[in-house]
């Protein structure tokens, strides 16, 4: 056995089944899975795989909807040592297929084995994408590949097809370890896990848990906005650890104003992958009475980078800008101006970050140019560091909040403002649930903003006085043309955030029937 | 409320804040720092001015002040009207 294989994710499960064959690995729809029950779902898979006589230095790819068998799948592919690419089942087969392509996968697996019918038509299509004249072929193996390459996931790629980012055993090894330490997670603690399986908080809620003995809870995709079901979800199993997208705490909150009802379970809040409105942290305590509450910050190619720990909500503490956190350790940050210099003191920058569990670069080398940098003054470092997109601030006591990603900025009668930062003013109203800020472009002001309003459906709100609580936060220039106010949810995306695009396309239509 | 008060407020709510009673809209509530009128609203005020009191609204009036409240608006028509008796 090599060196790298005694450390692996499967190596450790593996010991996890020794040690308590029958504790609960998993709940699923209300069932435990034992962790030798699980051992033998990816048992079957692993026979199927060596079976299948695939070519050794390919990856394979992964379609699966999250359930014990898919994470079975997982597990056997983690023991054959293969690299795996885990997209998002909901993406269009046509991307499906390209990704597969371009990934060079030899079989796409399902957890019903590599001759099912979805894997075999799918098959069809690599197959296809591969043969297309444009077909984005990368030399095998890839920069960002190689042999201690495991999961391969992909980023939610807002234009063109997602990015492919494999993850190396090493930096999954460092992050798992670092997630169980800091959030208490070893066996008998009892983890949920809110996000689909492709995406990279699982390396935090299924695969640190299972790799340290720990209960998974998880939540079908299928009833990830049924506010009573996830509640039950916490409840009945105990959850320790909570970890999620804004909207669930959001959900949790409408079904608390219901029924009063608590989570004394829950040790550790975490909310990730957007900004918590204040309104919702505010509510947080009351929900969880014995909780400790954080903040994480990081993206698929670098996974969680700064953490920050809420102290003191439960006294009104409230932040109304929830800062991202510290740098958690062994990460090395910095907030790049626009010149390329680093900035020292206050002010705002891009996020540019080394962490020890980031990607080497994304599969298809090409796109790496611009987003993974070595930096010239810390010259002999020999650290490649990832250029987030993200505009961080840096405030007077060192506090670090997020300003929006660079990529929402817009000009609006020749000023630059960040249509984020026009959403966070109009979040901090009570009444406010939920808002869009919309670029709508136009011949003379180069574009003018549109912001979609959810407010709560008791309370009164309307454009004055949404514009009296703005006039005092924000710019002129930034201050929307349009405020539209509405009570039925917005469109989210397939991770809970609002769906931006989907309430311009709304408003395009709109608009185009006059 | 006079009646000119009243029709100024019930234009710049129709056109501007549908969604807002026109008794909620004070009258010295600032309309441009309040982004309810921008550069190209102020053009639609002034126009529906001209028509609807039969002023005449010069160019070089068109400074921002004389239309940052509704109290300034009915002021600007007040003393525009009596500019137009005089003559």
């Amino acid at each position: 056995m090599s060196q790298t294989a005694i450390r692996s994710l499967a190596d450790h499960f593996a010991e996890q089944v020794r040690r308590q064959p029958d504790a609960p690995a998993l709940i699923w729809d209300g069932a435990p899975v034992s962790y030798r029950e699980l051992q033998q779902l990816a048992g079957s898979s692993f026979a199927e795989l060596q079976d299948a006589r695939l070519r050794e230095d390919r990856p394979v790819g992964i379609r699966a909807k999250k359930s014990p068998e898919a994470i079975g799948l997982i597990l056997a592919c983690l023991r054959a040592g293969r690299s795996f690419l885990l997209p998002s089942v909901e993406l269009a087969p046509e991307t499906l297929a390209q990704l597969f392509a371009q990934a060079g996968t030899s079989q796409v697996l399902s957890p019903h084995g590599p001759r099912s019918e979805s894997a075999a038509s799918l098959r069809a299509l690599v197959d296809d994408a591969r043969a297309a004249p444009d077909a984005a072929g990368i030399e095998w193996p890839p920069v960002g590949g190689g042999e201690d390459v495991t999961f391969m996931l992909t980023t939610s790629g807002s234009t063109g097809l997602p990015k492919i980012v494999p993850l190396t055993a090493s930096g999954v090894d460092a992050f798992t370890d670092w997630a169980a330490e800091q959030f208490e997670i070893e066996a008998g603690t009892v983890v949920a896990n809110y996000a689909p399986l492709n995406f990279d908080l699982c390396l935090l809620d299924i695969w640190t848990t299972l790799k340290h003995g720990g209960t998974v809870a998880m939540v079908d995709q299928d009833r990830a906005t049924q506010g009573a079901y996830l509640a039950e979800l916490v409840n009945d199993n105990r959850v320790n650890v909570l970890q999620a997208v804004p909207m669930l705490y959001r959900l949790l909150i409408d079904v608390h104003r219901e029924d009063w009802r608590t989570f004394p379970s829950v040790r550790h809040v975490i909310s990730t992958g957007d900004k918590i409105p204040a309104s919702s942290l505010a509510e947080l305590p009351t929900l969880f009475p014995n909780a400790r509450f954080y903040n994480l910050y990081g993206c698929t190619e670098t996974n969680d980078s700064l953490i920050h720990e809420f102290v003191g909500l439960a006294d009104g503490n409230v932040p109304s800008h929830v800062p991202v956190g510290q740098p958690i350790p062994g990460v090395i940050a910095r907030l790049q101006q626009e010149d390329g210099t680093a900035l020292e003191g206050a002010g705002t920058g891009e996020f540019v970050v080394w962490t020890p569990f980031q990607t080497r670069g994304y599969l298809k080398a090409s796109l790496n140019d611009e987003k993974f940098v070595t930096l010239s003054e810390n010259g002999g470092d020999g650290r490649i560091y990832y250029k987030s997109g993200d505009i961080v601030r840096r405030h007077e006591d060192g506090t670090l909040t997020l300003e929006g990603r660079s990529d929402f900025y817009v000009k609006v009668r020749g000023v630059r403002v960040s249509t984020q930062v026009v959403e966070q003013a109009i979040q901090e109203h009570p009444a406010v649930v939920e808002v869009a800020v919309i670029a709508v472009p136009d011949e003379l002001a180069g574009a003018r903003l549109h912001a979609h309003v959810r407010r709560e459906v008791d309370a009164k709100l309307n454009s004055l006085i949404l514009r009296q609580h703005c006039a005092t936060r924000l710019a002129r220039t930034e201050m929307p043309s349009m405020i539209e106010i509405v009570t039925e949810p917005l469109p989210k995306t397939s991770t809970g955030k609002v769906d931006r695009k989907a309430v311009a396309a709304a408003l395009e239509r709109s608009r185009a029937n006059g | 409320m006079d009646e000119t008060t009243q029709k100024i407020k019930a234009f710049i709510v129709e056109e501007f804040m549908p969604d807002v009673p026109v008794e909620d809209l004070d009258d010295d509530f600032d309309l441009l720092t309040g982004g309810v009128v921008d550069s190209l609203g102020l053009l639609k005020v002034v126009a529906w001015l001209e028509d609807e009191f039969d002023i005449g609204v010069d160019d070089s009036e068109l400074g921002p002040d004389s239309f940052r409240t509704v109290a300034a608006i009915k002021a600007y028509v007040d003393q525009a009207r009596e500019t137009a008796h005089a003559e």
